[in-house]
């Protein structure tokens, strides 16, 4: 159980020390993209929603199968899954 | 049946227009800024077959079917899903989703395997009627309770074998609808409305968001709010918690309200990484016990001396941060998604997933994808119940309440068809490992298995294209 919870604590460091890193890059004014060098970010794989049913089908079978939810959108299965 | 909506399209366009999007309050709103940038000049650097695409002023249907199966003759679900996104010249968009599930097969039902055939026992009816429950009847028979005259449903699970729920069927059906209106160049606002009805089980929701660009598009800030109102209607009533389980008649229908509010930054990194980052908080008050969950309590020797309705806090609060970047490597684009959760039943979880898409010939791809998940157990998760300790004012024995790992391996290939169009496949397989023979187990219980995870294979296949 102690191992478990180390392992997720080095887990948890990782993915803040990540979004620390994420975030001094942001304010280091070195991010962004002008308007006519936006050609990748249009395309349709760029989208954080460009299938929308396929990451309701993983939420709904995680909801349904784990403990824990949320993250990506609010909260919600509407299901009293099995 | 759903599937039929693909046609309703305009009936659909006429009916709307007042909510938003219920699942994709964020990502609506992230899909923003990068299709801001479709009045920029094409660059002359494309290096992928994908063109730089908008639905600014189109119309998109999104039609899709999951076939889920896990191991073991458990649970199967076929659910498909359309999926209409109207998207008007000015930048509002409607959302109507409409979902049909239907699940069957076999689901445990907590109590620990034992070397002998174990025999369980529920209430034949639905509280005040006299028809026969058949939601989850399969596998079993009716039995009447000599000298009280009560029937009864029984079911039995041989020795050593997971003790299942046999027959389990539900179908469930859910509509979703929302709207974003472009309140000007840089601000939108969102709200939605959804329902989903089960034989046993109702939940509406509702929703409301707003989103704000910033530097040049460069940073959108979002906040959207959720409100879920559940309704439990088992199929025999509601149990008392604890109670020792029977053939009685149970207590009326439970219900349980949910709130979730969920902060946003979507940002443009560079011109080939968007990043998004998002905290939430949830609340549910109220029923939040599986009324068909049983927990055996053993003797020191591990034989079960009786099985008792579980039982769970009404209270429960989450915490979640999440972070998913997109990032056009070459020709590919890769997708990396983390997110760090922990609630207030002592469930902590690290979940990391990564997928790459690769261009291949002729308008096709393909994109492994990879998922790891773990997380710790809940305070009140036990295996089984010692009767010579003191029963716990909390005790469930849901795995899915237990510390374990899961592991997703999957692929999608897709094919574009037309200039807006694409035919996807995905295949993915996912496995639970848990504690399959926790210490301390008493007796014989030490040599069974007593982690009920779920190892599943599933596909879908799905069918997108867009019109003015």
């Amino acid at each position: 159980m102690k191992d478990k919870q180390k392992q997720l604590e080095v887990m948890k460091q990782i993915l803040l020390y990540a979004v620390g890193g994420v975030l001094a890059f942001m304010v280091s004014g070195c991010m962004g993209a002008a308007a006519w060098d936006r050609d990748l970010l249009a395309q349709r794989p760029m989208s954080l929603n460009a299938y929308p049913n396929l990451a309701a089908f993983h939420d709904h079978i995680y909801f349904s199968k784990e403990g824990s939810s949320g993250g990506r959108t609010t909260d919600g299965g509407g299901c009293g899954c099995n | 049946m759903q599937l039929r909506s693909r046609g309703r399209g305009r009936l659909c366009r006429t009916l709307g227009l007042l909510t938003a999007n219920l699942f994709v309050v964020t990502g609506v709103q992230a899909q923003q800024a990068p299709s801001g940038s479709n009045e920029a000049t094409p660059s002359t650097e494309l290096v992928s077959d994908e063109a730089p695409q908008s639905d600014l002023g189109m119309t998109r249907i999104d039609t899709s079917v999951l076939f889920y199966q896990e191991d073991g003759g458990r649970v199967r679900t076929i659910e498909p899903v359309a999926l209409a996104t109207l998207n008007a010249d000015n930048g509002d968009i409607l959302t109507v989703k409409l979902t049909s599930d239907t699940l069957t097969g076999a689901t445990p039902n907590g109590a620990t395997p034992w070397t002998s055939t174990q025999t369980f026992t529920t209430p034949a009816h639905a509280p005040g009627t006299q028809s026969v429950v058949t939601g989850s009847s399969g596998g079993s028979k009716l039995v009447t309770i000599p000298g009280v005259g009560t029937i009864v449903r029984q079911y039995s699970t041989a020795p050593n074998q997971l003790p299942v729920d046999a027959g389990f069927r539900d179908q469930r059906e859910a509509i979703d609808l929302g709207y974003s209106s472009q309140l000007n160049a840089d601000t939108s606002l969102s709200g939605g409305l959804g329902g989903s009805v089960e034989r046993d089980y109702t939940s509406l929701t509702g929703s409301l968001g707003g989103a704000r660009d910033f530097n040049h598009k460069n940073t959108t800030l979002s906040a959207s709010f959720n409100f879920e109102y559940d309704l439990s209607r088992p199929y025999f009533g509601t149990p008392t918690p604890l109670t020792v389980m029977s053939g009685d008649p149970k207590g009326p229908s439970a219900s349980k309200r949910v709130y979730n509010v969920v902060l946003g930054v979507t940002q443009v990194m560079t011109r080939r990484w968007l990043l998004e980052l998002n905290y939430s908080y949830g609340s549910t008050q109220g029923y939040q016990t599986d009324p068909y969950l049983i927990i055996s309590v053993v003797d020191p020797t591990g034989a079960p001396l009786e099985y008792l309705y579980e039982s769970r806090p009404n209270t429960r609060t989450r915490e979640s941060v999440y972070m998913d970047n997109r990032i056009a490597v070459g020709p590919t684009f890769a997708d990396l998604t983390a997110r760090y959760y922990w609630d207030s039943w002592g469930i902590k979880s690290v979940t990391v997933g990564a997928s790459d898409r690769i261009p291949l010939i002729g308008g096709l791809y393909v994109e492994p994808e990879g998922r790891y998940y773990d997380q710790t157990a809940a305070s009140f998760f036990h295996n089984y119940l010692l009767s010579t300790q003191p029963i716990p004012t909390y005790a469930s024995s849901d795995s899915r309440l237990s510390k374990f790992s899961a592991v997703t391996a999957g692929a999608r290939i897709g094919l574009k068809v037309g200039s807006t169009g694409e035919l996807y496949l995905e295949g993915e397989r996912y496995i639970q490992t848990g504690v399959n023979h926790p210490a301390g187990a008493p007796g014989a219980l030490a040599m069974e298995n007593l982690f009920s995870g779920v190892s599943a294979t599933s596909f879908v296949l799905g069918y997108t294209f867009a019109f003015y």
